[in-house]
């Protein structure tokens, strides 16, 4: 439990979301977060003894009204441990600020998580990428505004938290063994984050090609900041939902529809290869 | 009020001033572009200070007015004057007017604007079309989506139409207008990019730079209406900034000005070609 020494209006409402749902949970508690992203949700029918929470129903919380994101935290076992998962995500896009957009990770947090992994789909900008890859992440570039602006909750990290590891390096070797054991191709890369909700323009991806990204998103990072403020490691998946273009052909078509049946088609593996990681953690 | 009554709202006030006219195309005027407008047929001028809930353009070279009339043979209603970012107005008020006239039933959009070269070809007063850009200004769909307006995810393939670029190219070569086509980046602004900047936005793919145009076009894009875009290059790139180099606001309205009438041309033959 995150302590409140401050009375930081953001610890208390953090505290009470997480009362709300320790009253429904009781002692359980869940060593391993998760944010499954659009169309990836399929991973939680795989968690048993599950308690499902609508985030609609906990105190003080956004609601999640992206294509494809239910908006429920799923609590169960899942490959031997306790996790909390996060069906449907919070988007900047959406409109809120982002000390909404991270809440729910600091509940996971408060929880006393001592993993978050993170998924997406993205679309790819690197050209070797295929509509279906997965992607681990091995590095960020935020694009989107930093959920740490405004007076810094020391209760929960430094006020300048190092970034030299976003993503963890065992996590990454932990997943590329466990792929290479189940034969999936993994491919590996940096994600950049931008606002959206439009997608990119042809001139933005070359950009972010030139930058050194490998596939982009609207979300993700400011899970990551939070979580990696807190000291807490972190592993990250994307599911390649789009595939870059140099020039785009006359009847070429782009549209939100094409982007969750993709990452349906790619979830059933991304479950597989999460489901195992968690299984071989310590 | 909510975004969607104002959008209603501003609206009304404009179909009741402007007679049951139903214009096709609208057109933005950038900074010191404002001159095409002298050439709308039977104009109706609607201030911005008159409409309900409109904010008031503050910019130098920009007047703040709609004006409903005809150009080559269409109805238009085009801006005098644009909002800007960096005036300190949201981008729902950003991008009112244009939501505006998507309810007015606009079929195009035009944009044009004032940018500075970050191409090293590039000359002051060069008529820049422009093919694509990239947005470093907030997005103005963020927030919940307008579903009346369009998708939650539109796409951004073709920001600019490439039907109406090339026509344009026809016309600018028959009339012997030289033309640039180009990336135009947008950024808040209000203060001009360093030459480190430029040097950035060079090396991500940027041929002119601004602090308008791409909300406006994202917006309309929102609603599937097919846009075209012209910079005029007010500015040049300078690879390391010279000891006496100075950039001023009134420079930029010139060249623009001088400019204007060849930008005017082609936007007039592309409306009548429509």
């Amino acid at each position: 439990m995150i302590k409140n020494k401050t009375m930081d209006k953001r610890i208390e409402t953090i505290h009470t979301a997480s009362d709300y749902i320790s009253k429904i949970i009781g002692g359980m508690t869940p060593e391993i977060g998760i944010v499954l992203g659009s169309g990836l949700g399929r991973l939680a029918d795989k968690i048993v003894d599950k308690i499902e929470i609508p985030y609609k129903d906990i105190p003080e919380f956004p609601v999640s009204t992206a294509v494809g994101h239910e908006g429920k935290f799923i609590l169960g076992r899942l490959g031997g441990k306790q996790v909390i998962a996060m069906k449907g995500r919070i988007h900047y896009y959406e409109g809120y600020g982002m000390n909404m957009v991270v809440l729910p990770i600091r509940v996971m947090i408060n929880f006393g998580i001592k993993t978050l992994i993170v998924s997406n789909a993205a679309g790819g900008v690197n050209f070797d990428f295929k509509v279906g890859n997965l992607m681990i992440i091995k590095d960020h570039i935020n694009l989107l505004p930093n959920p740490l602006i405004g007076p810094n909750i020391d209760e929960l990290g430094p006020r300048f938290p190092d970034m030299t590891r976003p993503y963890d390096l065992k996590l990454i070797a932990l997943a590329k063994k466990v792929a290479a054991e189940m034969d999936i191709e993994i491919k590996e890369g940096v994600y950049l984050g931008s606002t959206g909700p439009s997608y990119e323009t042809p001139a933005e991806y070359k950009f972010f090609r030139r930058a050194g990204a490998d596939a982009v998103g609207m979300s993700t990072i400011p899970e990551v900041i939070v979580a990696r403020h807190a000291g807490v490691p972190v592993f990250g998946i994307s599911v390649i939902t789009n595939e870059a273009h140099d020039d785009y052909a006359e009847d070429y078509v782009n549209d939100g529809n094409d982007v969750v049946a993709a990452a349906n088609a790619a979830a059933v593996k991304m479950t597989a290869l999460i489901e195992n990681m968690i299984k071989e953690m310590e | 009020m909510t975004n969607i009554e104002a959008i209603h709202a501003a609206s009304h006030y404009v179909k009741e001033h402007i007679g049951g006219l139903s214009p096709e195309v609208g057109i933005v005027l950038g900074s010191g572009l404002g001159k095409l407008s002298d050439e709308i047929k039977d104009p109706i001028t609607i201030p911005y200070s008159a409409i309900p809930g409109f904010p008031i353009s503050t910019a130098i070279g920009h007047k703040g007015n709609y004006i409903i009339g005809t150009l080559g043979g269409k109805t238009v209603i085009a801006m005098q004057g644009r909002i800007h970012y960096y005036e300190g107005y949201p981008m729902n008020l950003v991008t009112l007017p244009i939501r505006v006239m998507k309810v007015l039933g606009i079929k195009y959009l035009f944009v044009s604007n004032a940018a500075g070269g970050t191409n090293f070809d590039y000359s002051v007063g060069d008529l820049m079309i422009i093919k694509d850009h990239i947005n470093l200004l907030p997005n103005p769909l963020i927030g919940q989506n307008l579903d009346e307006f369009g998708p939650r995810f539109p796409d951004m393939t073709r920001p600019y139409e490439p039907s109406l670029i090339k026509k344009a190219e026809e016309i600018a070569e028959k009339e012997g207008i030289k033309l640039r086509k180009g990336v135009y980046l947008a950024l808040s602004g209000p203060c001009y990019e360093t030459p480190a900047e430029y040097g950035f936005y060079r090396s991500v793919g940027a041929d002119a730079v601004g602090m308008s145009t791409t909300p406006e076009v994202i917006v309309a894009r929102h609603s599937s209406i097919p846009c075209f875009g012209m910079s005029v290059i007010t500015d040049i790139a300078h690879a390391t900034d010279d000891e006496d180099y100075v950039t001023d606001g009134e420079a930029i309205v010139k060249a623009a000005d001088a400019a204007a009438d060849r930008m005017s041309l082609i936007f007039r033959k592309l409306i009548e070609s429509l």
